[in-house]
């Protein structure tokens, strides 16, 4: 049993502490970045692809019962991003995905799956409108994810990670 | 039995994301059970009493500005009120030669933002008030400005809120000036009155505020300006984009009116049943 599985867990509370309370202070009329993805995003890509499907349900289902959205539906949209990001979890090309520029694209790509299928189970909608604005509120979204996540990677030891 | 084995072993991963997706699905369907609901209260709650810590760590800091726009705010409001007396002492005359009641004797409770959730289309804030201090689920939440949303989960400390940035709202409004009514929704990243019909005479600048008929927000408060009226050329119906009153990205203070609409609607129809046998 590898117990570096267990850590993106005891990182998740404070995470999900700072995207309550800290994130709306630096969000733009509803646009903010996704901590959570971000978190998720890394871990499996240092892991593997069950281990960012499952803890994707895990996390998704915490931020659905802490924050009061519909129970199930970020469980859904962050297993989907699990087993996404974890195409991007091959050992031999780890640190080629872990670069700067990689793991922001990785996670543009990501978030904005993530924000998509989320604005899907969220709110039903397919007049024009709605697909014009949820796409552009997703690729903003998204893009500042991506941004925080090029601080996150470029502050990150490149050898040793979190595990 | 090879070839199960290697059907297995090459479509694992799709097996295992059908699975979880499945039981997420699953879960939406029995999103609103007590049970679920329960369960929630009591993670939120546990989990808000950390937030708490934070924001008030935060607030401390904030305190200062705070103090300055609340004098601002005193000097506005005393203003406001000797105008307010004025007509309060006609409003009176009024009442008594009408013979009506006054409306309006709801306690608020006042309570503080510790915690947010921001999303596109679920905003949900956290509360530091919950059942101890008489917080209900369906309970409407304003600011001084105007409506700020409907208490969708409480816990024995905590409340979470559904703002009007949420498209699971939906609300029952009218034009103040003209009364017609709409369906208030959250919906492509604004605050639409939904399926206007094309007659309707509701402008541009023109305040929007519930509605008597809304079930989930027993009281007429406001809600925002009509702002802009879409999809004129296209469709039976017209859609009004409304600005809210309520500045949703500073919001720190909120009160609960303490008062359940569906609650109050079906005492009302047990009595009229009650008068009836």
């Amino acid at each position: 049993m590898r117990y570096s599985y267990f850590i993106p867990f005891l990182i998740l509370v404070p995470v999900i502490i700072f995207q309550s309370v800290f994130v709306p202070l630096i969000s733009f009329d509803n646009i903010a970045p996704d901590l959570i993805l971000l978190l998720l995003v890394y871990y499996t890509i240092n892991n593997n692809q069950f281990f960012g499907m499952s803890a994707g349900f895990i996390f998704g289902g915490i931020c659905d019962l802490i924050f009061g959205t519909i129970l199930g539906s970020m469980m859904v949209t962050k297993t989907i991003s699990g087993f996404i990001a974890g195409y991007f979890s091959s050992e031999n090309k780890r640190d080629i995905y872990l670069s700067n520029l990689n793991f922001t694209l990785i996670i543009l790509l990501v978030s904005f799956i993530d924000n998509t299928i989320f604005s899907f189970f969220s709110s039903f909608d397919l007049s024009s409108n709605f697909i014009v604005n949820m796409f552009v509120k997703n690729i903003a979204n998204s893009i500042y994810t991506a941004f925080v996540g090029l601080l996150f990677i470029s502050i990150i030891p490149k050898r040793r990670t979190f595990e | 039995m090879k070839f199960l084995y290697h059907l297995w072993q090459n479509f694992r991963e799709y097996a295992f994301l059908i699975v979880l997706v499945i039981i997420s699905l699953y879960l939406i369907s029995i999103n609103t059970s007590p049970q679920i609901q329960k369960l929630r209260a009591m993670i939120f709650s546990t989990f808000a009493v950390v937030n708490s810590f934070f924001n008030d760590t935060i607030d401390s800091e904030n305190l200062k500005e705070e103090v300055e726009n609340l004098r601002l705010t005193n000097a506005e409001l005393m203003l406001q009120l000797s105008r307010l007396r004025k007509d309060m002492i006609l409003i009176d005359n009024l009442k008594n030669s009408l013979s009506l009641k006054d409306t309006f004797k709801f306690k608020l409770i006042s309570s503080q933002i510790i915690s947010r959730f921001n999303n596109l289309n679920q905003e949900t804030i956290t509360i530091n008030d919950g059942k101890k201090n008489g917080v209900e689920i369906g309970m409407p939440v304003i600011n001084d400005r105007g409506l700020v949303g409907v208490v969708f989960s409480v816990s024995d400390n905590y409340a979470i809120i559904k703002t009007l940035r949420n498209s699971d709202l939906n609300l029952t409004v009218k034009s103040e000036k003209t009364g017609e009514q709409g369906v208030l929704k959250w919906k492509s990243g604004n605050l639409r009155i939904i399926n206007v019909p094309k007659t309707y005479q509701i402008k541009k600048g023109d305040r929007i505020v519930i509605s008597e008929l809304s079930t989930i927000v027993p009281v007429i408060v406001p809600v925002g300006y009509a702002n802009s009226i879409e999809n004129i050329e296209k469709g039976i119906f017209n859609e009004i984009i409304v600005n809210t009153l309520v500045d949703f990205n500073n919001l720190e203070y909120v009160f609960i009116v303490p008062i359940v609409a569906s609650k109050e609607v079906r005492n009302l129809e047990l009595n009229f049943l009650k008068k009836l046998q």
